[in-house]
């Protein structure tokens, strides 16, 4: 009878708590957005499953040992983490405060006394530490991204890189919005929280999560998915500002077709950008610098074999890491805040604002060079989100002129956008990180 | 309060106009990469099969010269 009673105490329906089946709940509807309804499919199954993963009571898939020792150990273990951490309480609130704020060293000693009695780090503990945590998942995305990114419509009208820039407003309008919220004393921002939310509005995934793990890693999981969620929203979040912003006449502006670029060109680009990186802001060389590295792979031509594996293998499989460990962010008593909804309100503020700055600034570019070769549409690809935002500002040309295809115009501030917010996180990280 | 509002906007003010310099200074640097590519090493404009053969030809008639030279040179030696 106690071997029956012992294993109803270990399963979950009893552990379950309230936060827990909640959190279950949103993963699964994570993965139902993404299956049904096809929200950016390759990143939501992950976080998703990630999510629900992490959720899983007494299984501690997303806790450190020394957590997960506090959390299953029972007083005797309290007791000698309190002892490793040199405090004298041994409740379980007070040692996990002291595990947070410990130095390097009594950490590490925490850390052995939790292994000495059978704690592991849980599996998603571990794949955030290796992926997110040392910054590697989003860098070799990035390094994909470049591998995968054509630089010849950007080369050919190096102009839209302006409406690339200008579309990064959203970033910085998002920060004070932040800002303003926490003055107010409605939410509780720090600067660096602030930051790390703002760059939602650079529509751009790896971006946000390498400048979120740095900032605010607590903010980590909800910044990921109002990031992905909103690139998928972008056909929906866009074209009714895009629409209000602009005239009809504006829409049906037809623009001349690109100049050739030459293969030299193409090759020296990425080395000029990274030269340029080098020169004015380091902080941002990780992001750009894989960057040109994958765009070089891309063109020079001569290692195809790694090219073709950074946009192909590689980057599915940091994928699945990155999903996860996304995914292993989203437990109860970080993500059922009132701070999530603000990020999601916020987040899609910052969005719009881009937008609309992106095509404010093309209508005044078109008004600079004669009224009638840019058209505004394609400044709303100025947030980066490649390709969808090119998409969408070619779907609404095709709309006022059924002979108007803009999507090879839009790619040039599209891939400036991507630009454009790693030049922004790169000013973030160097003032408030 | 008012301090971290304050580090709100001067990180917008900063940060935008760094980001537009940044661009701004990225735009003048591709467009003379670009002008220097096109002056000092002009692709070889579209030139697949066309003017193939015509430089073979060129070789080849090259050739035929240099060989009747050398023939009438030949000639010549063995006359003397």
């Amino acid at each position: 009878m106690d071997k029956l009673l012992d294993l109803w105490q270990a399963s979950g329906i009893y552990n379950v708590t309230p936060g827990q089946v909640f959190m279950i709940l949103i993963g699964l509807l994570l993965l139902f957005l993404a299956i049904r309804k096809n929200f950016e499919p390759l990143l939501l199954v992950p976080i998703g499953f990630g999510g629900i993963m992490a959720n899983i009571p007494e299984a501690g898939l997303a806790m450190s040992a020394v957590e997960n020792a506090i959390h299953l150990g029972g007083p005797e273990m309290l007791h000698t983490l309190a002892t490793a951490l040199n405090i004298s309480s041994a409740e379980p609130e007070a040692v996990t405060h002291a595990y947070h704020a410990a130095d390097a060293a009594t950490h590490t000693a925490a850390v052995y006394a939790a292994n000495d009695h059978g704690f592991n780090n849980g599996m998603l503990y571990n794949f955030y530490t290796v992926a997110i945590a040392s910054g590697a998942a989003p860098l070799l995305i990035f390094m994909g991204v470049g591998a995968m990114t054509d630089f010849g419509p950007l080369l050919a009208n190096p102009k839209t890189l302006f409406l690339g820039a200008a579309a990064q407003f959203g970033i910085f309008a998002t920060v004070i919005g932040a800002v303003s919220l926490t003055t107010l004393g409605i939410m509780d921002f720090t600067i660096q929280d602030a930051a790390a939310i703002g760059i939602i509005g650079g529509a751009d995934g790896p971006t946000a999560i390498y400048v979120a793990s740095l900032l605010a890693p607590d903010l980590l999981g909800a910044i990921a998915v109002a990031a992905y969620s909103y690139m998928a929203l972008v056909p929906m979040i866009q074209p009714p500002i895009m629409r209000a912003l602009t005239t009809e006449a504006e829409r049906k502006i037809a623009m001349v077709q690109l100049r050739h670029i030459s293969k030299a060109e193409k090759i020296m680009f990425p080395i000029v950008l990274l030269i340029l990186v080098a020169l004015l802001l380091p902080d941002a060389a990780p992001l750009l610098g894989m960057f040109c590295f994958g765009n070089l792979m891309r063109e020079c031509g001569v290692v195809d074999r790694l090219s073709d594996t950074a946009q192909n293998a590689l980057i599915n499989i940091v994928t699945i890491f990155l999903g996860l460990s996304v995914g292993s962010k989203l437990s109860a008593d970080k993500f059922l805040d009132l701070q999530t909804l603000g990020i999601l309100l916020l987040g899609v503020i910052a969005f719009g604002i881009g937008t609309a700055c992106g095509v404010l600034m093309a209508k005044v570019m078109n008004k600079m060079a004669g009224g009638n070769s840019i058209n505004p549409l394609i400044g709303s690809a100025g947030v980066s989100a490649v390709p969808m935002a090119a998409r969408v500002s070619n779907k609404l040309g095709l709309e006022a002129n059924s002979q108007n295809f803009l999507l090879m115009h839009a790619m040039g501030p599209n891939v400036a956008g991507v630009i454009g917010s790693a030049v922004a996180a790169g000013v973030m990280i160097k003032f408030v990180g | 309060m008012d301090n971290l509002m304050s580090e709100g906007l001067s990180l917008m003010v900063f940060g935008m106009g760094f980001v537009f310099v940044f661009l701004t200074l990225l735009v003048f640097a591709t467009g003379f990469m670009s002008k220097l590519v096109t002056k000092f090493a002009p692709e070889a404009k579209p030139q697949p099969a066309k003017p193939k053969p015509a430089v073979a030809a060129a070789a080849s008639t090259g050739n035929d010269e240099l060989v009747a030279v050398m023939t009438a040179a030949v000639h010549q030696f063995r006359k003397h």
